[in-house]
This record gives C-alpha cells, sequence and structure tokens, in this order.
C-alpha cells in the first residue's frame, strides 16, 4: 500500500469535503425550515468567494495588505459571510415568501430563475474572468509534516478546522438558543409555530442568513485553498453540495457534515485510485448518491418521516 | 376523433419539420446566392463562448474580433463594419445546443455573410449544418480538431487561421523527445475536444518513442487537482497540459508547488499562451510564431491595460479574412455568401500578427502553418 499517496488523497478529501459540508449546511437548513430545495445557493458561495476576493484587494491585495495575514483572512471571512447573510435574507424576501402558499413546484422554478440571476450579474458584475486569491502571497506556501507520510498546508488546515468549528456552533445555535428552539418549532410544524407567537418569517430569515453565511465562508475557503475562483464556480458545487446534504440525510446538520466529507473522500480517492478516476469523478460521486438512496432513501442520519394514515 | 388526431398529428409533424429546418426559410443554394445591398455598414457575424464556463477564452475572441472592426472604422471613411453575435457557451450544461442556437440567430440575420468562429471543435461540428444551409463562410480562429478540414464535411465553408492539431502536436512531441530528450511524461486533457484530440495525438507520438506516458483528465469547471497531483509519479519529468483556460493551468502549478511537486516541469498549448500562464517560471508553451513586437499587437496590449490576451488574436486574423472578403464582394454594392466564400477561399495575407502568411488550401488549412516552443521567464514566454 502507498501510504503517501493513501494520506495525499485523504487531506485533500476532507478539504474538499469540508466545503461541500458548509454548502450542504445551507441546504439542510433551508429544507429543514421551508421543505425548499435552494438552488440558487451554490451561486450565493460564489458571490461569498468574491467578497471575500475584494475584501481582500480593498486591503491592499495578497502580499501588500496593510494588516498581518491572519488579520486579512478573517477580515475576508467577516466581510463573506455578512454579505452572503444579507444576500440570503434579501433572496428569501423577494424569490421565495411570495410564492410560499404557492404549489411547491413554483419557488423551486424561482430558486434557478435566481440562480441564472446571480450567475449573469457576476459575469456582468465582475468580468468573465478568473480571479486569483494568490494564497502563496497572502499566507506562504508551507506544507508541514506530520509523521513519515501526512503533509499538509495551513490553508487545508484552516479549511478543515474551521469547517468543524462552524458546524459546532451551528449545532450549539440550533440546539440551546431562543432562535434555535424557534428555527426547530418552525420546522416541525410551520402553521403551530405561528400560533405559539414564533414569528416564523423573522425565523426564516435567520435561517437563509446563517445558511448563505456558512456558503460565504465556504467560497473564501475555496478561493484559499484552490486559488481560483470565477463566476460559473457555483453550479457544479452547487450541486456536489446538494448531493452531500441528500447523503447525508437532508435536514440534519451532522449528516450535511458527513455527507459532506463522503463526497469529498470519494472524489478523492476515485482520482487517485480509480483508472481515468479525474475524468469521471462525477460518475462515481453520483453513484454513490443513486447507492445511499436505494439502501437507505432518507440518507447516512436521516430520519424516515412517519405519515398518519 | 381518430380525425381530429390525426390531424393534430399531422399539424405537429409539419410544426416539427419545421422547427428542424433552421433559421433560414430559404433552400441552402437560395440562402447563399441571395444579393445583399451592402450599404454603407456591412455586418460580420461572431460565434464565440461569451458567457458560461469558457468566457474568459471567448471573450478575448470577442475583444481581438471587435478590434479589427474598431481599426477598420478608423481608417475606413466610407464603409464601417459591425459585429452581430452569437454565444455559443461553450462547456455549458446545454452541450453544443447553445451552440446551434447561436449559429441559426446569426445566420438568420441576412445582412452577415461571413462569420468567425465557433470557438469549439465540437461547436463547429454542430453548427456545420445550419451554417451551411444558409450559405455562409465560418472562420474559426481556434478550432483545431484535424478532421474538420478533412472529413469533407464543410469543405469550401469552413476555414481556420490556426493550423490543427497534427501540426501541433508534432511540434510538442518533438520537443519532448529529441529536444528535451524526457522519458516520463504524465498528459492531462480538460475533456473537450480540442484537448482530446491533441492529447491522443501527443500520447501517440510519445508512445511510438518508448516513453512512459501517464494519461488523466480534469473538467474544465474543476479548480481542486491535489487528488490527481498526489496521483502523478513522483519521478515524472513533464506534465503536459492541453487546455484551454490559463488561470486553470495556474491554479494546478501552484497545487503541485502546495504538494512539494513544482520541480515537474509543465508544458501547455497554444490555448495556454497568456499571462496568467507565464506567470508559472519555466513552463512551456506552444504556440504559433507569433510576433509579440508587431505594431497591432503592441497597439492591442495598450488599449487593453496592458494584457495580450492572445487567446483571441487569430480572431483577429479571421476578421481580418472575413473583413477582406466582404469588402470585396461589396465593391459593386451588392454580395451574396457565396461570392464572399469564394473570395475566402483566395486570401492571401502576406504576414499576420500571428508570425504567418494567411493562404488556405483546397481543404480550408492554413498552408505553411507552423508551432513554435516558448518558455516562461515568469512573467512572459520567450521561444527557445
Amino acid at each position: 500500500m502507498n501510504w503517501s499517496l493513501f494520506f495525499d488523497l485523504t487531506v485533500s478529501g476532507l478539504t474538499l469535503g469540508s466545503v461541500y459540508a458548509l454548502i450542504a449546511l445551507g441546504y439542510s437548513m433551508v429544507y429543514g425550515i421551508l421543505k425548499l430545495l435552494n438552488f440558487a445557493h451554490g451561486d450565493v458561495y460564489m458571490i461569498g468567494a468574491f467578497l471575500g476576493y475584494f475584501a481582500l484587494q480593498g486591503l491592499g491585495g495578497p502580499g501588500k495588505a496593510n494588516v498581518t495575514a491572519w488579520f486579512a483572512v478573517s477580515l475576508m471571512f467577516l466581510a463573506s459571510m455578512l454579505g452572503c447573510g444579507i444576500l440570503g435574507v434579501v433572496i428569501e424576501r423577494f424569490a421565495y415568501r411570495p410564492l410560499r402558499n404557492a404549489p411547491r413546484i413554483a419557488p423551486l422554478i424561482s430558486a434557478l430563475g435566481v440562480s441564472f440571476f446571480l450567475q449573469n450579474s457576476a459575469l456582468l458584475l465582475f468580468g468573465a474572468s478568473f480571479r486569483d486569491y494568490g494564497t502563496f502571497e497572502l499566507i506562504g506556501g508551507k506544507t508541514y509534516q506530520v509523521g513519515k507520510n501526512l503533509f499538509f498546508s495551513v490553508p487545508q488546515l484552516l479549511t478543515f478546522v474551521s469547517s468543524i468549528a462552524l458546524m459546532v456552533v451551528l449545532t450549539l445555535l440550533v440546539a440551546r438558543t431562543r432562535i434555535g428552539k424557534a428555527m426547530r418549532a418552525t420546522s416541525f410544524d410551520r402553521e403551530a409555530a405561528a400560533m405559539m407567537g414564533i414569528d416564523v418569517d423573522r425565523v426564516i430569515s435567520a435561517t437563509f442568513f446563517i445558511g448563505s453565511a456558512l456558503a460565504g465562508a465556504a467560497g473564501v475557503m475555496f478561493g484559499l485553498v484552490f486559488g481560483q475562483i470565477y463566476h460559473f464556480m457555483g453550479f457544479l458545487a452547487g450541486l456536489k453540495g446538494f448531493t452531500a446534504a441528500v447523503i447525508g440525510g437532508i435536514g440534519s446538520i451532522p449528516g450535511a457534515m458527513l455527507g459532506g466529507f463522503v463526497v469529498g473522500l470519494t472524489e478523492s480517492y476515485a482520482t487517485g485510485y480509480l483508472p481515468q478516476g479525474s475524468t469521471f469523478q462525477n460518475l462515481y460521486v453520483f453513484s454513490l448518491l443513486i447507492v445511499v438512496m436505494l439502501v437507505r432513501p432518507s440518507g447516512l442520519l436521516g430520519r424516515a418521516d412517519i405519515k398518519k394514515v | 376523433m381518430k380525425k381530429s388526431i390525426l390531424a393534430l398529428l399531422v399539424a405537429a409533424f409539419a410544426f416539427a419539420a419545421a422547427g428542424t429546418g433552421g433559421a433560414s426559410t430559404q433552400s441552402p443554394k437560395m440562402a447563399a446566392s441571395a444579393l445583399v445591398k451592402c450599404g454603407k455598414t456591412r455586418s460580420l457575424g461572431l460565434l464565440a463562448p461569451i458567457t458560461g464556463p469558457a468566457a474568459s477564452l471567448g471573450v478575448e475572441q470577442q475583444r481581438w474580433f471587435n478590434y479589427y472592426i474598431s481599426r477598420y472604422n478608423k481608417t475606413h471613411k466610407k464603409t464601417k463594419f459591425k459585429g452581430v453575435y452569437g454565444d455559443t457557451i461553450l462547456a455549458g450544461p446545454g452541450g453544443t445546443a447553445e451552440a446551434v442556437k447561436a449559429a441559426a440567430s446569426v445566420a438568420s440575420n441576412s445582412s452577415v455573410l461571413a462569420l468567425v468562429g465557433p470557438a469549439g471543435s465540437n461547436e463547429v461540428i454542430a453548427t456545420t449544418p445550419t451554417i451551411k444551409n444558409a450559405g455562409l463562410a465560418f472562420v474559426s480562429g481556434s478550432a483545431t480538431r484535424t478532421t474538420l478540414t478533412t472529413d469533407g464535411q464543410r469543405t469550401g465553408y469552413f476555414f481556420r487561421t490556426v493550423p490543427p492539431d497534427s501540426v501541433q502536436g508534432a511540434a510538442v512531441a518533438n520537443f519532448i523527445v529529441k529536444r528535451q530528450k524526457y522519458k516520463r511524461v504524465y498528459i492531462i486533457d480538460d475533456q473537450e475536444a480540442y484537448s482530446t484530440g491533441l492529447a491522443d495525438f501527443v500520447q501517440a507520438k510519445l508512445k511510438a518513442a518508448n516513453v512512459t506516458v501517464g494519461r488523466d483528465g480534469v473538467s474544465q469547471q474543476q479548480s481542486d487537482f491535489s487528488s490527481l497531483i498526489a496521483k502523478i509519479p513522483r519521478n515524472t519529468q513533464l506534465v503536459y497540459l492541453p487546455w484551454q483556460v490559463a488561470d486553470k493551468a495556474k491554479a494546478f502549478a501552484d497545487q503541485m508547488r502546495s504538494a512539494g511537486r513544482s520541480s515537474i516541469k509543465l508544458m501547455g498549448s497554444d490555448g495556454l499562451f497568456d499571462p496568467a500562464f507565464a506567470a508559472v517560471n519555466g513552463a512551456y508553451d506552444s504556440f504559433f510564431p507569433i510576433n509579440a513586437k508587431d505594431k497591432t499587437i503592441l497597439a492591442y496590449e495598450k488599449a487593453h491595460s496592458g494584457h495580450g490576451e492572445f487567446f483571441g488574436a487569430p480572431s483577429y486574423v479571421a476578421a481580418q479574412v472575413i473583413g477582406g472578403a466582404v469588402d470585396k464582394a461589396c465593391k459593386n454594392g451588392t454580395a451574396s455568401r457565396a461570392e464572399v466564400r469564394g473570395l475566402i477561399k483566395k486570401t492571401k495575407i502576406k504576414k499576420s500578427l500571428l508570425g504567418l502568411g494567411v493562404r488556405f488550401n483546397a481543404n480550408g488549412d492554413i498552408r505553411g502553418g507552423t508551432f513554435g516552443i516558448y518558455q516562461s521567464n515568469g512573467t512572459e514566454f520567450k521561444p527557445i
């Protein structure tokens, strides 16, 4: 067994999985509350990557920032998460809320429309060129070694640790705060929650804010680890995030994280171990989705709906 | 009841048949020979991926195309050109369907007498029936699949201002085998017809010369190459990337560096002859024998914040070819698409900004096309 290859692929898969997991969390939260597949979520992630990029440029650019690298990175996350959170609230307010009582297909079509709107707006505003985060200039290209075969870079570690930290914060927020309790109640029964005095509109807005802020963080992480961002990057990442959410069990926070890591590792191992694996990595990922759906339709950590008959 | 169903079926069939006939309602012969009043302002068509995943390439082609038009319009007082654009959305989720729609839209504009594009070889194949039906000539500045001009499907209609993969592939293989004497090479295509065609050609040549060749592919939408890089054997001497998106290749190089593989040399194709890939110090690239000091190129760079955007330069030459033919055809005040096609066949440009003269052979390929090999010094490519 080539352990060096195995560890390289595992680190790569966990890094990529962290990004998918954060995107999946947004899908899961919105689905949990509204039973809506927010297909614009991948494009919110793309906008997040651009917001992080422009925050860095505002500070002078990579290697030229007039603040320390860590402060610059923190500001990039802050700008991106805040910007995307607000964008999520605006999308919900204008594209989904008016359709809340419409048949379920209507908000789905609206989500696709928002996705194309964001994609083309980014093309119009930011241009078609790829943007380079310049991670080497910003953080440096140092690689760390643990033991004989495990190598990782700072952005990879940062991505993995911060995605775990964000999931823990989100879990605590949902389990132990008033807004979290309101989210759970709204998810369980929206009408009953409203009758109990919960401001359902506010709860839904908060859910969109948090889910979109996580997508913004994922966008910055992606830029830091993989370097290049562009207007079309949200399409495939959004699909993979959605796949991760479904594999993990849509509506479940730990499920979204698990699904993200499963998708990331599948992609990575398939690339490394299977012939022409890189060419067909999407085939393997989406085949896994089909297998999970056949074996466990509610996802790895999802609960099957109990219907009264 | 049966009669009405039958009538509906007949109507639906008739509607479908009308719909598949392309944009032009005329027969191919009529469309080609229909005379158009040229007027003061003439239209040149462009088919390029202006939006979608490959928009960075299409926008370069559009800018060079527009640059030709603006230079022409500045120097010609009596006649002007204007562009008519079709967006082919190369590598988008709709496949080549968008290119066919765009071609139908441009072809249905009767004032368009010839067009530049499409950019990709798959798009050329998909749009051929539509463009041929409309009687139009199409001159691509980037579609290099060898068979486009040898399969006989579009002879007399399709031309290109870049030499085919067979010429570029031979130059690349020759450089790897004879000049560098490399024995272990890894080839990664980007799953587009341009890239796989070139990769297949180079792979076959290298294998014939007993070079150990690894092969893989990545999607143009992919930005994470870390798993693939982990798979490349450490003793590999060169990774060949016949890609079209230079920024992706730069990201690949950065991720190679992160993974401690910066000692492996990288080599790109004409699609990567761009400042973004030139930022990878020591990288090799194959491109036309372009003269970076050519006054048109220098003027373009000046007008575009110092960016040469060389991938789009052959589209300037393509615009020059169709613009010249339209000008000649319009001398008597009217022109037909067939007339313009005939004049394109006879094109004679002594030296284009690609460093080549432009004359087409019977198949529509440029005569005497060659490729040079360049190496980056960290900011730009220099011939070696």
